[in-house]
């Protein structure tokens, strides 16, 4: 219990008459990738955006660190050392790599110019291309624009921006979907080099060969609930989707 | 990882390409047109004289169309611009007309006028935010609201007339001094130039294009979005207000008639100006020529004798052209 990095006790949130979290409860330690898995509509991205801030659940506890917290807004996670990879495009089409890899931590020019407001463009840019090649993703130059790049490119940028400022805890909802073999490859080879500096990470996929590949650990969802969490190596792929879809008794 | 173009070649002729397909020098060819074209048909059209009215008619609807270009990069619409400039106009009007016959000087005067007119957009735009944000309006609801209320209320207190009796010196300052440049449109140029940087080379510009490009990613990176949008309506309101002002001393009185309209040639001008009303996509320079088009045609159709209503028209043109064009570029997959 006390060696967990980010934790939540007992959460549920309702949208509405819906019931999308009931009592869930998981934990991710520092250095370990959990798995997160479950049927569409199990509430997985539901639990993603509690986590970092987008939605308060409706009761129950986060903590991190082993100190509860509450999160008014994503600004609070990503302050925190938090940083999510959603399901839904979490960047700007119509801005550059660089602005959006630098979205919400701009960097301003110095002196009385940075003060006014004015954007250090040219060594955002450089910084952006530095961070996502550090993490292992070749983008196309830091200035076109997100509009201009292929899926796969666009999910790469993505990934890279939330590893690069990633400092605690790392959220990556189905990061791989819309991507090649090779490239799905390459987000697993990414998730194992940020687990390896002592991230927490949790990874939300429906592929299950990669799940099953690359956590420690799976936590399962079905209709809100927690239905299983164990080490990957007690599933195997069929017990693994039995658990999912309930064919396989709790 | 694309290495960048090899040599110098390639590079000219994409460079060309890309001015080529630029919204802003395209329109930037069709000013030139439509100024060769009225010359020719009127050779009064090209003196400092028409120059000078057509820039003051240019300079409250730039005001008035820099705040639209905000809002509509944010993915907005503020259909309240017009009724600010009245309104603060009438406000401002009444103001000066008081301090006038109370035997105020004519400066102090037109500060508090000024003042007024910049209180009056920012509180509207203010309320325009709060709507947004607080009673979930969508823009163009909330912005109906203030755009309705501001025109009823400019009528009741004036009941109709406009309201003069301010300092006579109003009316000298719109003379123009420097070629057809009168005090007014420089400020509105220096004004221009500002919100350029602040556009484009500012956190507040990169944050105006995030929202309308992807609200919820601008939200979830971090960004307080009410606090943007506030800022945004705000400004609007503000620039709007200073339209009202500009009118006031181009007209010497506040009449609740005077932004009537407005918000569409506004529109109008941004759209032209290479701005898509989905949000994200637009330039400042695309507005400066749309409504320096808008104002050529307005005053170019009365010098050659052609009826007003021909404007209409070459405006439904132009937007339909500027459109066109914004649709073929989004087909090569160019985003701003
Ligand atoms: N914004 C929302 N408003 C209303 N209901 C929602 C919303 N988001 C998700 N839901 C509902 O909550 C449940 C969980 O959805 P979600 O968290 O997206 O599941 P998953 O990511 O596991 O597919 C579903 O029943 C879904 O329809
Ligand atoms: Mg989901």
């Amino acid at each position: 219990m006390t060696d967990a990095l980010y934790e939540v006790r007992n959460i549920s949130k309702n949208y509405g008459a819906v019931t999308a979290l009931d009592n869930v409860s998981m934990k991710v330690r520092a250095g370990e990738i959990v798995g997160l898995v479950g049927d569409n509509g199990a509430g997985k991205s539901t639990l993603v955006k509690c986590l970092s801030g987008v939605h308060q659940p409706s009761s129950g506890e986060i903590l991190l660190d082993g100190q509860e917290r509450h999160w008014r807004s994503p600004h609070d996670a990503i302050q925190a050392g938090i940083e999510t990879l959603y399901q839904e495009s979490g960047l700007a089409p119509q801005l550059s790599v660089g602005a959006n890899v630098f979205l919400g931590r701009e960097e301003m020019k110095p002196g009385i110019l940075g003060k006014l407001g004015f954007l250090a463009q040219k060594s955002m840019d450089a910084r952006a291309h530095a961070d996502l090649e550090r993490v292992g993703i070749a983008v196309p130059s830091s200035n076109r624009s997100i509009a201009q790049l292929s899926g796969g490119q666009r999910q790469a940028v993505a990934i890279g921006r939330a590893v690069a400022w990633a400092s605690k805890i790392i959220i990556l909802d189905e990061p791989t979907n819309h991507l090649g073999a090779r490239q799905a490859g390459e987000v697993l080879h990414v998730m194992r080099a940020a687990r390896d500096q002592g991230l927490g990470v949790i990874f939300i996929s429906h592929t299950l060969p990669h799940v099953l590949e690359v956590t420690d650990r799976i936590v399962v969802l079905r209709l809100g609930r927690v239905v299983k969490d164990a080490p990957t190596s007690t599933f195997d792929q069929e017990s693994l989707l039995g658990t999912i879809t309930g064919l396989i008794a709790d | 990882m694309a290495a960048s173009a090899p040599a110098a070649h390639p590079k000219t002729a994409s460079r060309l390409r890309e001015l080529v397909s630029n919204q802003t020098f395209v329109l930037f060819l069709v000013w030139i047109a439509m100024v060769v074209f009225f010359t020719a048909a009127n050779h009064i059209f090209f003196s400092s004289d028409v120059a000078g009215n057509i820039l003051a008619d240019w300079g409250p609807l730039m005001l008035v169309a820099t705040a639209e270009t905000f809002v509509i990069i944010s993915g907005g619409i503020d259909l309240s611009v017009g009724a600010i400039t009245g309104l603060s106009g009438v406000v401002a009007a009444f103001a000066m007309q008081d301090m006038t016959t109370a035997g105020q000087g004519a400066t102090l005067t037109l500060i508090v006028g000024l003042l007024v007119c910049i209180g009056v957009g920012l509180l509207v735009g203010l309320i325009n935010s709060l709507l947004i944000n607080y009673a979930r309006l969508v823009p163009f609801i909330a912005t109906l609201v203030t755009l309705g209320a501001g025109e009823g209320l400019s009528i009741v207190f004036t009941g109709g007339a406009p309201i003069g009796g301010g300092p006579p010196q109003a009316i000298s300052l719109s003379v123009p001094w420097l070629g057809p440049f009168s005090t007014p449109v420089l400020v509105v140029v220096a004004i221009t130039i500002v919100c350029w940087l602040y556009l484009h080379k500012a956190k507040f510009g990169r944050y105006t294009y995030a929202f309308g490009s992807n609200s919820f990613a601008t939200r979830a990176a971090g960004i307080s979005t009410k606090k943007q949008i506030t800022k945004i309506y705000m400004l609007s309101g503000l620039l709007s207000g200073l339209a009202g002002m500009f009118f006031y001393l181009r007209l010497g009185s506040g009449a609740p008639t005077t932004g009537a309209g407005l918000e569409l040639d506004a529109i109008a001008a941004v759209v032209i100006g290479g701005a898509a009303l989905s949000g994200g996509v637009g330039r400042l320079s695309g507005t400066i020529m749309g409504a320096l088009i808008l104002t050529t045609v307005t005053s170019g159709l009365i010098i050659i004798g052609v009826a007003p209503n021909w404007k209409q028209v070459v405006v439904a043109v132009l937007i339909a052209l500027a459109v066109s064009i914004q649709a073929l570029r989004r087909g090569e997959g160019k985003a701003s």
